[in-house]
């Protein structure tokens, strides 16, 4: 009975990681050349939070998956674009799996 | 064979193109590793490193062979690069970089070595498809003062994808200062990169090599 208070809590925190971003999509302008934007890669993998990174050129994206219940603020992701040498248009947060990103743009689909 | 390349050139100008032309600065905390070898009348090597994304630092050597006397030259070279803009717009990207350094050299026209002074200039502007760029680079000292323009018009003959391979084919035009070469150099040349790596050869109106390597990391 005395465990029932910390599996709640071990839940709520479960509950709590699972609302958390899967991925962060940025669109991103100037996103022309691939020898140039290797940089936006390097930025992005420096967050501890960063599990994954995906560039597309076709889409001007540029997608970061975050590790279990971490995040990155916005004004560092805007802060490692800038790093790169590129402007970031737009930040969206969503519970789309990186493979599943991946595969949509191999697609060509947005 | 010129009309030839003019010819081109021109089409490819009409076209819009516009090539990827090197750039001094990679990203923030990144290195750039260059070398060029000009058709036997340029050899250059170029090490920079970049603590921020809009300025970096560094070295190169540069060595002149002149193709109307035996004139040379050997500049080793310190050198700042600024990137005073960037536009980074929906489909395009453009650059205006300036740079400038001091260095010594050495040559077979005056004794012992002299100091140099190095001030440049590069605006480029590229899409997916075509590549523009404009080079100007001053090296002068008390016994010389050479320059170098490079135009660059590239054309990629498809749309190449962040991880693939990126192909871009281009025209270069160039014109030496201080009697290094007598008029115009023009190539056509073909430009390959993936990841980190680029490189870049092809064929002058003279009928010699033109090649480029460089690396990012």
């Amino acid at each position: 009975m005395k465990a029932l208070p910390r599996i709640l809590l071990l839940l709520a925190c479960v509950a709590g990681a699972s609302a958390q971003a899967a991925t962060i999509e940025m669109n991103v302008n100037g996103l022309v050349c691939a020898f140039c934007a290797q940089g936006i890669e390097k930025q992005l993998r420096k967050f501890p939070a960063t599990a994954d990174v995906v560039v597309n050129l076709e889409q001007k994206l540029v997608a970061v998956a975050l590790k279990d219940g971490q995040d990155i603020p916005d004004a560092e992701l805007r802060r490692a674009l800038t790093n790169a040498g590129y402007t970031v248009k737009a930040i969206n947060r969503t519970e789309t799996p990186i493979a599943e990103l991946r595969e949509r743009l191999k697609r060509g689909k947005p | 064979m010129s009309r030839w390349f003019i010819a081109l050139g021109g089409t490819l100008a009409f076209a819009g193109s516009m090539g990827v032309m090197a750039k001094p600065i990679a990203f923030a905390g990144g290195y750039t590793v260059m070398a060029e070898y000009g058709a036997g009348t340029m050899e250059e090597t170029q090490l920079f490193y970049a603590p921020r994304y809009d300025f970096s630092f560094g070295g190169g050597y540069l060595e002149l062979n002149s193709d109307e006397t035996t004139k040379t030259r050997y500049i080793s070279y310190a050198r700042l690069n600024y990137l005073v803009h960037r536009w980074n717009l929906d489909d395009a990207q453009g650059n205006l970089f300036v740079w400038g350094g001091l260095g010594s050299a050495a040559g077979d026209t005056f004794t012992g070595s002299v100091l140099t002074e190095n001030a440049g200039a590069q605006a480029d502007f590229e899409t997916r498809r075509i590549y523009a760029s404009f080079k100007t680079d001053l090296q002068r000292s008390s016994e010389f003062s050479h320059r170098i323009d490079t135009l660059q018009l590239g054309l990629a003959p498809y749309l190449h994808e962040y991880g693939g391979v990126a192909t871009w084919f281009l025209v270069q035009a160039r014109e030496y200062t201080g009697g290094i070469h007598r008029g115009a150099e023009t190539a056509l040349l073909v430009r390959l990169f993936k990841d980190g790596i680029w490189v870049e050869a092809g064929i002058t109106n003279g009928g010699k090599l033109q090649a480029m390597a460089m690396f990012n990391f």
